[in-house]
């Protein structure tokens, strides 16, 4: 396989990823905004949040003063200028799946192709938050879609693996940014009642659409060690950090017919260094100080390992 | 269905008469009667949104930047019978096999020019004769045309003409395989009572064409490597490529997934360097090698043409080609016949004056207004004059570029190209159709059964080309028994 089709659809997996992880996650915070009483310097401060994991505030605040329900969500759905921005993701995926199509199945090109000619031809600037929540919901469906296609259509071969590593990656990552941006939130407002780390915590494991996971397993009531572990290391929930990096690796493992060749150790090797991390938190407690700086250690990991990927492959 | 529909002074491909069919349209015209007016609207509707659905779009490149778009489809069949195709095939098989040794000729020998049977400076001074590139070059079967896409047209006494030969980068084969696809799938019924060739299998000549331009140093002769070189999603034609590539089963590659290294090609995949044996390239000669050609390119290969010169790897179409079917050289194809294979050409030219000719210069000028003027270098149907249908404006200012550079230009005489229904807005209207038909070479030569009906679908439009609103036909060729059937 050429490297230049690996990187294509690896970029094309995690565009659809990362388009169905920010649905989520913002329609998370639509649900709840409907919820409660959604106002003040709080409301405020989790409609940073959700800016902070989709994309990056500082970008945001280059363009605008306000933080409105309705501003961030556009932002967060349709705005071009925001590179990771729902509709730019689809249209990334759409491309990278253009320039693979020889090797992709049909199907998940024409569906891919299909969702991006219903946005392209669609005026979203007015919509109202009903249908930005609709349009939500038709993003998650879709990348279910596409992972159904993907998983009964595609030969287990070259191209099937990149795009698995392409999402677990993504996917990790994602968690790991959420969790992040939950940790800081709960330290800025340590002073402030129980509760208010409850609904953070609770709002972590809802934009990783954990939370009823989560009951199955634990009382209702919001530990932030419990969580934690939970989303970092909880092996049976598909998208805590741990479960997607061990993905990653056996996708990886995969790709080699098993076996740890000589240009392929690296990568191997960087994959290992994240994996003992993990059994080290294991048997130690964190707090919340020390959670934080675990987590950007484990996102530059993660690039680390993005990298040496790509160096292992040729995509550079 | 056609009450209405009136064929004029103009040859039509289906209707004899009003209301009276060709005999070899006779059952798709009275099938079409089945069909209301809804039924038809519909399935018109089906087949164009089919087309966007799967992305089988082309590029149209504006101020703006490019837009994706579809060739609209339309479905009213060209139906070609099969002793007409029979001559068409011979016809063509005979064409290109001329050009080839045209191209073997005036990259060698030139014997052509020093018997004086083509002016020298029709080739020297032609802009895609690249002498310094593509002289004495020996390559696999001495084939330069491995794909040719040949524009016929018919007058207004139905008879087959040349319009124009592609030598270089013939597009469009993915829509003769598609049209029928959707055809197949919105009229399934028409195809029940017809005995048609079929496009199953051509891709196994297309193939096997393709491999057996084994270059002499390779050293995989028995499996060698092939790839299809395309200029990326934005090219117009990038869909065409996938197709094709896909098809043939061989890797779709740009530029830079390919590197020379020891004048050896390789590509770049996942598990390092692979050697490539043959290429077929989909970028103009111009862009191939920023060694040997413009320096700026981005999409060629640095040091390709080193590679080609030592028999490392296979180029295909050839390096020059475009010498042979530019619009002037195009006039000369009929004695390139008489002189290369001592026959009379069996499809013959559309007549093409030189306005570099003083004389005929001053003739064509006092009468532009009935002729159709074209730049000896462009293509897509850009800068051209379609005498009759242009207003005083466009044909002075066509007088003045004549007379600034009149080499530039030749003219025809305007062909009452023939017309086929089209079923557009709910109606059925004549518009003018021509024909691509694709010729592949490699040990032998092989015609596609049908080709690329192109179809003017602005009313009264004479210009087929995609970039310019033409659209799409499926077409025909009647099996032999299905004649007298």
């Amino acid at each position: 396989m050429l490297s230049r089709v690996a990187e294509s659809v690896y970029w094309m997996a995690r565009n659809i990823e990362r388009a169905e992880n920010n649905a989520r996650v913002l329609e998370s915070r639509l649900i709840h905004a409907l919820e409660v009483s959604d106002t003040g310097a709080v409301a405020d401060g989790d409609w940073e949040a959700v800016v902070e994991i989709c994309s990056s505030f500082e970008d945001y605040r280059d363009i605008y003063d306000d933080i409105l329900p309705e501003t961030v969500a556009h932002y967060i759905s349709f705005d071009r200028t925001n590179i990771n921005s729902i509709v730019n993701c689809i249209e990334y995926a759409r491309n990278n799946a253009r320039s693979a199509r020889e090797i992709i199945p049909q199907e998940l090109w024409e569906i891919l192709n299909d969702a991006y000619l219903t946005i392209q031809n669609q005026n979203q600037s007015y919509w109202s938050m009903k249908k930005i929540y609709a349009f939500l919901q038709s993003i998650k469906t879709l990348s279910f879609t596409l992972q159904g296609v993907i998983e009964s259509t595609m030969l287990r071969e070259g191209a099937y693996s990149f795009i698995k590593i392409g999402k677990w990656l993504e996917r990790g990552e994602k968690t790991a940014r959420i969790l992040n941006v939950v940790c800081e939130k709960t330290q800025e407002q340590e002073e402030e009642i129980q509760t208010e780390h409850y609904y953070y915590w609770l709002s972590a494991l809802q934009f990783v659409n954990g939370y009823d996971a989560y009951l199955k397993k634990y009382p209702p009531i919001m530990d932030a060690e419990k969580v934690l572990h939970f989303l970092i290391s909880y092996h049976q929930f598909p998208r805590s950090i741990e479960y997607c990096i061990d993905h990653v690796r056996e996708a990886v493992k995969e790709l080699e017919g098993g076996k740890v060749s000589h240009y392929s150790e690296e990568l191997f090797d960087a994959l290992d260094y994240v994996s003992n991390e993990f059994t080290k938190i294991k048997f130690q407690q964190m707090t919340s100080e020390e959670i934080g700086p675990f987590l950007d250690r484990f996102q530059n990991n993660c690039n680390h390992i993005g990298y040496v990927f790509s160096k292992t492959y040729y995509l550079l | 269905m056609l009450s209405n529909y009136r064929t004029a002074h103009f040859f039509d491909e289906m209707m004899e008469a009003e209301k009276r069919p060709r005999p070899h349209y006779e059952k798709f015209h009275r099938l079409l009667q089945t069909f209301s007016l809804e039924d038809l609207l519909e399935k018109h509707e089906t087949a164009q949104l089919s087309f966007l659905r799967q992305g089988i779009t082309f590029t149209v490149y504006h101020d703006e930047g490019g837009t994706e778009r579809t060739m609209p489809f339309d479905f009213v069949p060209i139906i070609i019978p099969h002793e007409e195709w029979n001559t068409i095939e011979e016809g063509l098989t005979q064409r290109v096999k001329a050009l080839n040794l045209f191209l073997e000729d005036v990259y060698n020998e030139a014997n052509i020019l020093h018997d004086g049977v083509i002016p020298r400076e029709f080739v020297e001074n032609n802009p895609y004769f690249y002498a310094e590139q593509a002289t004495g070059l020996d390559i696999p079967h001495n084939n330069h045309i491995f794909l040719a896409g040949i524009d016929l047209i018919r007058d207004q006494n139905g008879v087959y003409r040349v319009l124009e030969d592609n030598l270089r980068n013939p597009s469009g084969m993915s829509y003769v395989f598609q049209n029928r696809f959707v055809m197949r799938k919105v009229f399934p019924e028409f195809f029940f009572k017809h005995s048609i060739r079929t496009l199953e299998h051509q891709f196994s000549y297309l193939h096997s064409a393709l491999l057996s331009h084994v270059p002499i140093n390779s050293v995989a002769k028995t499996y060698p490597v092939a790839v299809l070189l395309t200029a990326g999603i934005y090219n117009s034609a990038y869909y065409d490529h996938v197709f094709l590539a896909q098809q043939m089963g061989i890797e779709l590659v740009e530029g830079h997934d390919l590197m020379v290294k020891d004048d050896v090609v390789y590509m770049k995949t996942v598990r390092g360097l692979q050697r490539v044996d043959i290429i077929y390239r989909r970028i103009d000669d111009d862009y191939l090698d920023p060694a040997e050609f413009l320096e700026e390119s981005a999409l060629g290969v640095k040091g390709l043409m080193e590679a080609y010169r030592k028999g490392n790897v296979a180029i295909l179409n050839g390096v020059g080609n475009g010498v042979a079917d530019d619009k002037a050289i195009y006039a000369f194809v009929p004695e390139m016949i008489r002189y290369y294979l001592g026959e009379e050409p069996l499809i013959p030219n559309v007549d093409t004056y030189f306005l570099r000719d003083p004389e005929v210069r001053e003739d064509c000028l006092s009468r532009l207004n009935e002729l159709v003027v074209k730049n000896v270098g462009a293509s897509g149907g850009y800068d051209m004059l379609i005498g009759p249908q242009a207003s005083e404006e466009e044909i002075e200012s066509f007088r003045e570029k004549i007379n600034e550079t009149p080499e530039q230009y030749i003219a025809q005489p305007t062909i009452q190209l023939s017309r086929a229904p089209a079923f557009q807005e709910g109606r059925f209207y004549p518009c003018h159709v021509d024909l691509r038909v694709y010729v592949m070479s490699g040990e032998s030569t092989y015609v596609l059964p049908g080709g690329l009906s192109r179809v003017a679908l602005k009313e009264g439009s004479l210009v087929v080309n995609s970039s310019q609103g033409g659209g799409g036909k499926d077409t025909w060729v009647l099996r032999e028994e299905a004649a007298d059937a």
